[in-house]
């Protein structure tokens, strides 16, 4: 374990490093977020200036689940898309070889291997986001606090699970980019509760591609409209994801052939 | 011209022909959003007993679903294309046919519209009966729909090779794209139709271009202007188109001059 954290702060270090060479490139990326976001916030003002409260949630809470989709996009864009892309390369490309032969968990050194240091700006500004809306909310007691803390991190681990199983795919399709631009599309929609949705759309964000759960309900625990075993249900559901996610991509490795085979 | 045009057209649908499943998963990245922010305007409508402004449920309904239409008509993509093919230097065997490297866009683009446009009309068909979407259209608002999404397919094809253009100078375009795309977020009558945006954002959706691309067509699509209003709205498409074609000129000229070929 404590390898395995040493292996990931040595890969973030590099592409800190690699980051800081390109400076103005690195100060645009951070204006861009910093436009994204402030936006976004505008466009949920907007609606706002027609209501005090959207399907039961308040501007405080709108905001809340704001920031947690800008955490969990966020979070995303820093490991798991670069990590992800990568990955897809070394199979098209048969370098898979060269991670496999290493030490360490293969799934591991191909799935967080990446880092876009630029989204930890994303990441911060949600935190910021989230910040300003808890504000407008009455006081947040150390239970929610810590279950929020926990359902953030089911929300990474199922976002990890969806993206792992998608581009698994590639072990047997090679080309399968096409089939994240599906994860891309989706996530959009998180930028509001996933209550809002018509039927089938809010079944699909809920189960097939849960990026609707992931952001929704950190931001219902926060704001206290969660109570124990609607988490207890996301963690044993996260725990599950995270499984099947693993054992699918094990089922693929076996069925990779290596470079010029 | 013409030939050119058909071989242009047949060589691209052929590529086009290579990548059904890729187009429809992009058509679905097209369409998400603006179903998004329908779902959004339900819930505030339905907060406030069913009506915001001059809009009810159904109204929204089909206001998005025009919005959606208009999208897919309008939007290209050239900004991200242009700025990979000056960093990699894939302009300079284009720069030196005898055709303007535009005539490539305009084709591709006109591939992709048509080969999305019955998945599309698909997936609007399921939307329409999902929020049971009103329109209020005349035959004149038809007729003055033609003029309009004509328009605003050209003002957002120059203003987006305007964009691209400056690619020339900066070599990497994404970040003056990022910030005309929040314009087109904010403005152009995707978060809210532009007459529910509040006072100030109003007056200044009407005075930039974004809304004359998409929010001025949509309108008039579901006929959610009367006729003089719309007559006046694509008076003001024009006005833009005029101002971006001009535009797209002085920068190109300049552009190419300046030109260099990365790694060349």
């Amino acid at each position: 374990m404590r390898r395995y954290l040493r292996l990931l702060r040595l890969f973030f270090t590099t592409e800190v490093q690699y980051e800081l060479e390109y400076r103005t490139n690195l100060v645009m990326d951070l204006v861009q977020t910093v436009v994204i976001i402030v936006t976004s916030v505008g466009a949920i003002l907007v609606l706002f200036s027609y209501t005090d409260v959207l399907n039961g949630w308040s501007l405080g809470a709108m905001l809340v689940l704001l920031g947690c989709f800008y955490l969990i996009q966020g979070f995303g864009e820093l490991i798991l898309a670069p990590s992800f892309e990568k990955f897809m390369e070394h199979v098209r490309l048969g370098t898979l070889d060269f991670a496999l032969l290493k030490p360490v968990s293969a799934q591991f050194l191909v799935t967080l291997r990446q880092f876009r240091v630029t989204n930890l700006a994303q990441m911060g500004l949600g935190g910021i986001v989230i910040a300003v809306g808890l504000g407008r909310l009455p006081s947040v007691g150390i239970s929610e606090g810590l279950g929020f803390v926990v359902a953030l991190a089911c929300g990474f681990g199922l976002i990890y699970a969806l993206l792992l199983a998608l581009s698994t795919l590639a072990f047997w399709f090679v080309r399968v980019d096409n089939l994240m631009a599906l994860y891309w599309a989706f996530l959009d929609a998180g930028r509001f509760p996933v209550d809002i949705y018509p039927g089938w759309l809010r079944v699909t964000l809920s189960s097939a591609v849960p990026i609707g759960v992931a952001v929704t309900v950190p931001a219902q625990v926060i704001t206290g409209r969660l109570d124990f075993f609607g988490l207890a249900a996301l963690v044993v559901g996260t725990l599950v994801a995270f499984q099947v996610a693993s054992w699918f991509w094990h089922v693929g490795l076996r069925s990779y052939a290596g470079a010029s085979a | 011209m013409i030939r050119t045009y058909r071989a242009l057209l047949v060589a691209s649908l052929q590529s086009a022909a290579q990548y059904r499943v890729q187009s429809v998963l992009w058509m679905l990245l097209e369409i998400i959003r603006p179903v998004i922010f329908l779902a959004a305007w339900v819930a505030v409508a339905n907060s406030q007993g069913g009506q915001v402004g001059a809009y009810d449920v159904r109204d929204f309904a089909g206001y998005y679903i025009s919005l959606t239409l208009v999208l897919q008509l309008v939007f290209s993509w050239n900004a991200y294309d242009f700025e990979y093919e000056v960093r990699m230097g894939r302009l300079s065997p284009k720069l030196l046919r005898p055709l303007h490297p535009i005539h490539y866009a305009v084709v591709e683009n006109l591939v992709w519209k048509a080969t999305t446009f019955i998945p599309l009309a698909i997936c609007l068909a399921v939307v329409v009966v999902t929020f049971d979407a009103r329109f209020r259209t005349t035959p004149a608002h038809l007729a003055l729909f033609v003029p309009s999404v004509l328009l605003g397919a050209a003002l957002s094809f120059f203003s987006g090779w305007v964009l691209a253009t400056t690619a020339f100078w900066t070599t990497r375009v994404h970040a003056v794209s990022t910030l005309w795309d929040r314009g087109v977020f904010i403005f152009a009558g995707l978060i809210a139709p532009l007459a529910l945006l509040p006072g100030p954002l109003q007056t200044l959706s009407l005075v930039l271009p974004f809304g004359y691309m998409l929010g001025v067509p949509a309108e008039i699509l579901r006929g959610g202007v009367n006729v003089p209003t719309a007559l006046l709205l694509i008076g003001g498409q024009a006005f833009w188109v005029v101002v971006f074609y001009f535009a797209l000129q002085r920068v190109w000229r300049a552009g190419v001059r300046q030109y260099s070929a990365v790694g060349a």
